[in-house]
């Protein structure tokens, strides 16, 4: 259903990817269920549900069009990835990195998308944990007169603890403002805000041989600190999990809860940035693992963010990109068109349509 | 990701001429959260009732095409040809002979390199049976 809203509600595609990969819905039938679900934009990964990729004829282009025009919906985002370790022992030059940027920017302006979701270097921190260089600064740069005169916007998206207001991100707005081509900017993925463990974590975690009490506890000491306004303190509970003998599966997720990826930076902090950067954000996904009983997004503060979004400018789309499937998919089917209706449902009344 | 899933039950055989099995297939799907070009694959491993297939002997049928399993490690193999997300990749093994048809204990391990997260090695062990 189309809008004339500031703020705009899509779907990822990626959120029914278990429906995808066993077959019970096609690339229609996804569009079909996030159609459904009241979204006006679609974003596609080129290499997960575009049979023909890299090389899409004009007749599959027909196709997604008419799709888009059966569904009243709109392309918002195609995701570009840097595959730059094609092989064992050799992988792509930065010059061949450029031409595959340019190839997904082609496609996007074809299949009517503004925009590209790039995974730039700095996706998931400061340095990619993969030893895999991904798309960097200076390619970006080539990348970004080719992006204006196809008219598709590089999306870069911060996936990061320390969010969209660190220097190794504000750099690409610079360059923005420095070339004065304004078609580089930031994404912001909600997964940012993640104050706790995520229920699907826990869930996917005990299935494969965690202590759910010790994963809960932790758990809902963080919740405790984030609705007090505190930051949260492993070091305050150390001693008290220990106590409970963290077996490897919990050390799994401990990991992550001590470490994560980089310095995690004050929410006081976090939601300061985003509201300083949301009028300048180019998109955003709105990304979730589980869903309470209240409806809620069970680890992030959606009132929250959607409050700063609305109320410092934010134009664009936001779209639900699920993701607990792949947490939760071992225990049993999970079903995604359901989780997407509801977060589509939450997103809705959260900004008063 | 997927790794009960990776190893396909459907249509494992022997794969015959003129009325002789020449050899036998199985089918893999990836082990991503996405598709990924045939030269990402980092190694199938396939052992069958203990015994190794060799990798001399595997052929990977994908879209009408048959590429020589060790071709497809080699570092000038094209980056074009996309195993997407879900899609079955068939592997022919030509061993001259097939396999008994019935239960036949696999475990599959499968690994693909990937963007930004360390290359990801599946295992997959279950009984399949062979037509």
């Amino acid at each position: 259903m189309k809008t004339n809203n500031d703020i705009k509600l899509g779907v990822s595609l990626y959120s029914y990817q278990d429906n995808y990969y066993f077959h019970r819905l096609d690339v229609e039938g996804c569009i079909a269920a996030a159609a459904g679900a009241g979204a006006e934009g679609i974003e596609i990964f080129s290499d997960t549900m575009i049979p023909e990729w890299p090389y899409v004829s004009d007749a599959w282009i027909d196709k997604w069009n008419a799709w888009m025009e059966r569904y009243a919906v709109n392309p918002v985002c195609l995701d570009h990835f840097s595959d730059r370790a094609m092989w064992h022992d050799k992988q792509l030059s930065d010059e061949q990195m450029f031409e595959r940027g340019v190839m997904y920017i082609k496609l996007a302006a074809r299949m009517g998308c503004k925009a590209i979701r790039v995974l730039h270097e700095e996706h998931i921190g400061a340095k990619s944990f993969s030893g895999y260089k991904l798309t960097d600064y200076d390619t970006i740069a080539r990348l970004l007169p080719i992006a204006a005169e196809y008219d598709v916007m590089l999306a870069l998206e911060v996936h990061t603890r320390d969010g969209v207001g660190a220097p190794y991100q504000q750099k690409y707005i610079e360059l923005a403002e420095k070339t004065g081509i304004p078609y580089v900017g930031l994404q912001q993925d909600f997964s940012t805000f993640s104050y706790c463990i995520s229920t699907a974590d826990i869930k996917g975690a005990v299935y494969e041989g965690a202590n759910e009490d010790l994963l809960m506890f932790i758990r809902e000491k963080q919740r405790e600190a984030y609705f007090a306004g505190e930051e949260f303190d492993y070091e305050e509970i150390r001693e008290k999990v220990e106590a409970m003998k963290p077996n490897e599966h919990d050390q799994q997720l401990l990991r992550f809860v001590v470490g994560g990826h980089g310095p995690r930076v004050p929410f006081k902090q976090l939601y300061k940035d985003l509201a300083d950067n949301a009028a300048k954000l180019v998109y955003c996904h709105g990304k979730f693992y589980d869903i309470d009983e209240n409806g809620q997004v069970d680890d992030m503060d959606y009132p929250k963010i959607f409050q700063i979004l609305k109320d410092n400018g934010y134009k664009g789309y936001i779209s639900s990109e699920f993701e607990g499937n792949r947490r939760m998919n071992q225990i049993g089917w999970c079903d995604e068109v359901e989780y997407v209706r509801k977060h589509q449902a939450l997103m809705r009344s959260l900004l008063n349509y | 990701m997927y790794n009960k899933q990776i190893l396909s039950e459907n249509n494992a055989r022997s794969v015959w001429a003129h009325g002789e099995k020449y050899g036998y297939q199985f089918q893999v799907t990836i082990n991503y959260y996405r598709g990924l070009p045939l030269c990402c694959v980092d190694q199938i491993t396939m052992v069958i009732d203990g015994e190794q297939v060799p990798y001399d002997e595997m052929y990977i049928q994908h879209r009408g095409r048959e590429y020589h399993y060790p071709d497809i490690l080699k570092d000038d193999f094209p980056t074009d040809f996309y195993w997407l997300f879900g899609e079955p990749l068939t592997v022919v093994v030509k061993n001259g002979k097939g396999i008994e048809q019935g239960i036949h204990h696999c475990k599959l391990t499968l690994g693909t390199r990937r963007s930004y997260t360390p290359t990801m090695v599946s295992v997959c062990e279950k009984d399949l049976t062979f037509a």
